[in-house]
């Protein structure tokens, strides 16, 4: 009982030790670009408080969420098409080993010139870095379900889009989810990345703008903000992750975030 | 027969890439898109070609082939460390653990600015941005891979007299290789992405600093050079960690 | 619980002639309780005491889910008991020790290592020179007949070959007494009764001590001098029976020996009452 209450508060205790240990280093420290986590955390209110950086910072999370639904709905049925053909997979690996490699929010300079600096722009490059590691998850998932499944569904007379629809999707979920779990996480990195390259509106535009006007405290403070959300997200996704797939094992217990 | 279906395995894989330089192609000859915006791929290439030559080039490539193999070692090496400490003494796990969890999912990039103000915008900040990003692919590989180690094969080498101490190095590490590996792959490519990133976002050189540069004056063809080079770069990396794993797993069975 | 050693065909020997064999290995009053998930105990093991002398071959035969494994691995010294000791040349185990060597049905061979390094690997932790080593190695390699095979990786090996390389791993360390988990489960009938002769001729030469587990009443009593049935979870021992057949066993000779025939089926009828039996106290 103790060490099951000890083991949900464990992450909150990593948190306050991280803060604490930031404290105790900006005080030892102390320069000005370095602001005690004390002040940084006091400057997180204000920020939300303002109307334009809370508009600014919701913005930034309706263009991640639509994107990112749009990414799952292309990418999982590529995965998973991938992963029980062939065909299919010899077809798309080329090409999505090519452009794996390539940081996605590199491409906003030329997007945007395509573009411009609106919605569609962001949108876009974070629908491409989500779906990469969701196919690629999905594919893996697809190609490891056992042959044997689908033969006894095949037997009980599923067509092969219902065999897709019901054996592999259920069978592939765990590792669809976790491809979905790493896929959030740089839903939000690329957004970010994307708002400071194009330097318009949302929250990482306010960070970068205060790094540049060297406003230390909101600097610090937005960091926080960010990652709190990437924290959040991802908590919140385990949750859900966690329900949907419960007869699954426990593979990777925490999520593998990238840019 | 196998080496048959593996050529036209390959093929069928060219197919989407030449597809895909053929439409670029189509778009800008006919007149499409001008040149401003999207140059053709010739010209894109025979520039990537002509500036390969240049040693104001290699210099940008040795820049960002620095930052990455530095940031990355630092990944492998913390990675690998802690995560067989995690796996090995409960003590360290029940430490690592929670931190892993608030640290793994946090955007990293985020930190970038506060990095840029502790260290400077020198090779410190770059390398420490990438080594962080490709630290916890490879760390939870390692932790995952040394705590599914068969028990089995542990009984067994203490039973051929190894000292607890030992085990760890003589079992659990070799063990868990092939699961070190894949991490070191994910945190491979992450490396590529996020060297690339933090140059274009404060840099005075390498391939990031130069698209940023290109796209400051509009220059199309100069932004797609270094994409492409990333790209290139990214393939060639993992070619050899692939080969690196082929010789270091010629004993394990087909993952 | 006192089993006299049943090795009429070599009461010649002068060592053994001196008296009964001293024991090896003592399992006394040995119990083990598991902590399911569930968080209930579960008692796998309950008052096991066994004694058996040096150089005997014992099988333990019973159901599955029984404690066999469990008993082996207490000996083997990777599990400890909950109560009880267990004993070997009169000290009480504490660990696992090159004196005791387990051969698994898994194989658990060492996937980065070949034949000849997953051989080598006792001996050397043991500090022998590596080229005498290797010397040893390639001989019993040979002697499991593996001779070609010595660079070969585990997973380039069939089944049959990878139990000669598991046993041989375990033999190069040179360990009194051998704990062998069905060992040849695994297996295809032909490889298995070849593997059961090559196992004898080995033990005929070096009289180990073996403590073997098996499902196959028929192994059990080709092979062993003693054999230990145990009735259904929680395991006791509830019979030891003395297999008093005359060594060297040739297979072909033994099938058609009507003691060998009395002593399979007196064993199979036993195990067969050993699902009432598991219900008395
Ligand atoms: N680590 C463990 N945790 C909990 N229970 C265990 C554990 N290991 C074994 N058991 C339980 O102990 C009992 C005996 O297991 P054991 O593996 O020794 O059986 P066995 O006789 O070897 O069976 P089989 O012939 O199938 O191999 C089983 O009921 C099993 O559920
Ligand atoms: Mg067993």
């Amino acid at each position: 009982m103790m060490t099951r209450a000890l083991s949900r508060l464990a992450p909150l205790l990593a948190c306050l030790g991280l803060l604490a240990i930031w404290q105790a280093g900006s005080l030892m420290l102390n320069t000005e670009s370095f602001p005690t986590a004390m002040s940084a955390v006091r400057a997180v209110p204000s920020i939300l408080g303002d109307k334009e950086s809370l508009v600014n910072i919701l913005d930034s999370l309706r263009r991640m969420a639509i994107a990112f639904a749009a990414a799952l709905l292309f990418a999982i049925p590529l995965g998973l098409m991938m992963g029980r053909s062939r065909l299919v997979a010899s077809f798309f690996n080329p090409l999505l080993m090519i452009t794996y490699p390539v940081p996605k929010a590199a491409l906003m300079p030329i997007i945007m010139l395509w573009l411009g600096v609106g919605d569609l722009a962001k949108m876009l490059v974070i629908f491409l870095g989500v779906s990469l590691p969701v196919i690629y998850h999905s594919f893996q998932g697809a190609r490891a379900v056992e042959e044997k499944m689908l033969w006894s569904g095949a037997a009980m007379g599923l067509s092969a889009p219902q065999r897709m629809i019901r054996i592999v999707l259920p069978a592939a979920l765990p590792e669809i989810l976790t491809g979905c779990r790493t896929g959030l996480v740089l839903a939000l990195i690329t957004m970010v990345t994307s708002e400071m390259i194009a330097r318009q509106s949302g929250a990482g535009n306010i960070l970068f703008n205060a790094l540049d006007m060297g406003q230390y405290d909101t600097v610090y403070a937005m960091i926080i903000i960010i990652g709190a959300m990437g924290i959040g997200l991802d908590a919140a996704f385990e949750r859900l992750r966690s329900r949907l797939v419960r007869w699954s094992e426990p593979g990777f217990d925490i999520p593998l975030s990238f840019a | 027969m196998n080496a048959r279906a593996l050529t036209s395995e390959v093929l069928l894989g060219i197919v989407p890439i030449a597809l895909a330089l053929a439409v670029w192609q189509g778009i800008s000859s006919f007149g499409y898109a001008p040149v401003t915006l999207l140059p053709p791929p010739g010209l894109v290439f025979s520039r990537l070609a002509q500036q390969l030559g240049t040693s104001t080039f290699q210099y940008e490539i040795a820049s960002t082939l620095f930052r990455l193999f530095a940031g990355f070692s630092i990944a492998v090496i913390m990675g690998v460390g802690i995560g067989l400490a995690a796996a090995a003494s409960p003590a360290v796990n029940a430490v690592v653990r929670p931190i892993v969890r608030v640290l793994a999912p946090l955007p990293k990039v985020a930190l970038y600015p506060a990095l840029l103000l502790l260290l400077g915008f020198g090779h410190e900040s770059k390398i420490t941005l990438v080594a962080a990003d490709a630290l916890f692919p490879i760390l939870l590989s390692t932790y995952y891979g040394a705590s599914m180690v068969e028990q089995k094969l542990i009984w067994s080498a203490m039973a051929a007299g190894t000292p607890r101490r030992q085990i760890l190095f003589k079992v659990v590490l070799p063990a868990a290789v092939p699961s070190i590996l894949t991490g070191c792959r994910i945190g491979l490519v992450i490396s590529c992405i996020v060297v690339f990133l933090a140059e274009m976002i404060s840099s005075t050189d390498g391939l990031g600093h130069m698209l940023v540069t290109a796209a400051r004056t509009f220059q199309a063809v100069d932004m797609f050079v270094p994409l492409i080079t990333i790209s290139l770069l990214g393939l060639i990396l993992n070619g050899l960690l692939q080969g690196l794993r082929s010789y270091l797993l010629r004993g394990f069975p087909e993952v | 619980m006192k089993v006299l050693p049943s090795r009429p065909d070599f009461e010649a020997d002068p060592a053994l002639a001196r008296g009964p064999a001293p024991a090896m290995i003592e399992i006394d009053r040995v119990s083990q309780t598991f902590r399911t998930s569930g968080r209930q105990a579960h008692l796998a093991l309950s008052d096991i005491s066994l004694t058996i002398e040096d150089g005997a071959f014992v099988s333990i035969l019973g159901p599955s889910g029984c404690g066999k494994s469990t008993l082996l691995y207490i000996v083997g010294g990777f599990v400890s008991p909950t109560e009880g000791v267990a004993r070997v040349k009169g000290r009480a185990i504490t660990g696992p020790g090159p004196d005791r060597g387990p051969v698994f049905q898994e194989f658990a061979l060492f996937p980065w290592k070949t034949v000849l390094g997953n051989v080598m690997y006792g001996p050397r932790q043991q500090g022998v020179k590596s080229p005498e080593a290797e010397a040893q190695s390639r001989r019993l390699i040979e002697m499991v007949g593996l001779k070609g095979f010595e660079n070969f990786y585990p997973k380039e090996l069939s089944g049959g070959m990878k139990q000669r390389v598991a046993l041989a791993r375990t033999l190069a360390y040179h360990p009194a007494v051998l704990l062998m988990d069905e060992p040849f489960g695994a297996l295809d009938a032909h490889t298995r009764t070849r593997l059961q002769n090559d196992l004898l001729n080995i033990w005929e030469r070096d009289r180990k001590t073996v403590l073997f587990v098996t499902h196959s009443v028929d192994e059990a009593v080709f092979l062993s001098d003693k054999v230990v049935v145990m009735t259904r979870a929680p395991g006791r021992i509830k019979q030891i029976i003395d297999i008093e057949l005359p060594r060297p066993r040739r297979r072909a000779e033994l099938l058609l020996d009507p003691r060998y025939q009395k002593y399979v089926v007196e064993i199979e009828r036993m195990i067969d009452d050993t699902s009432e039996d598991g219900l008395r106290p």
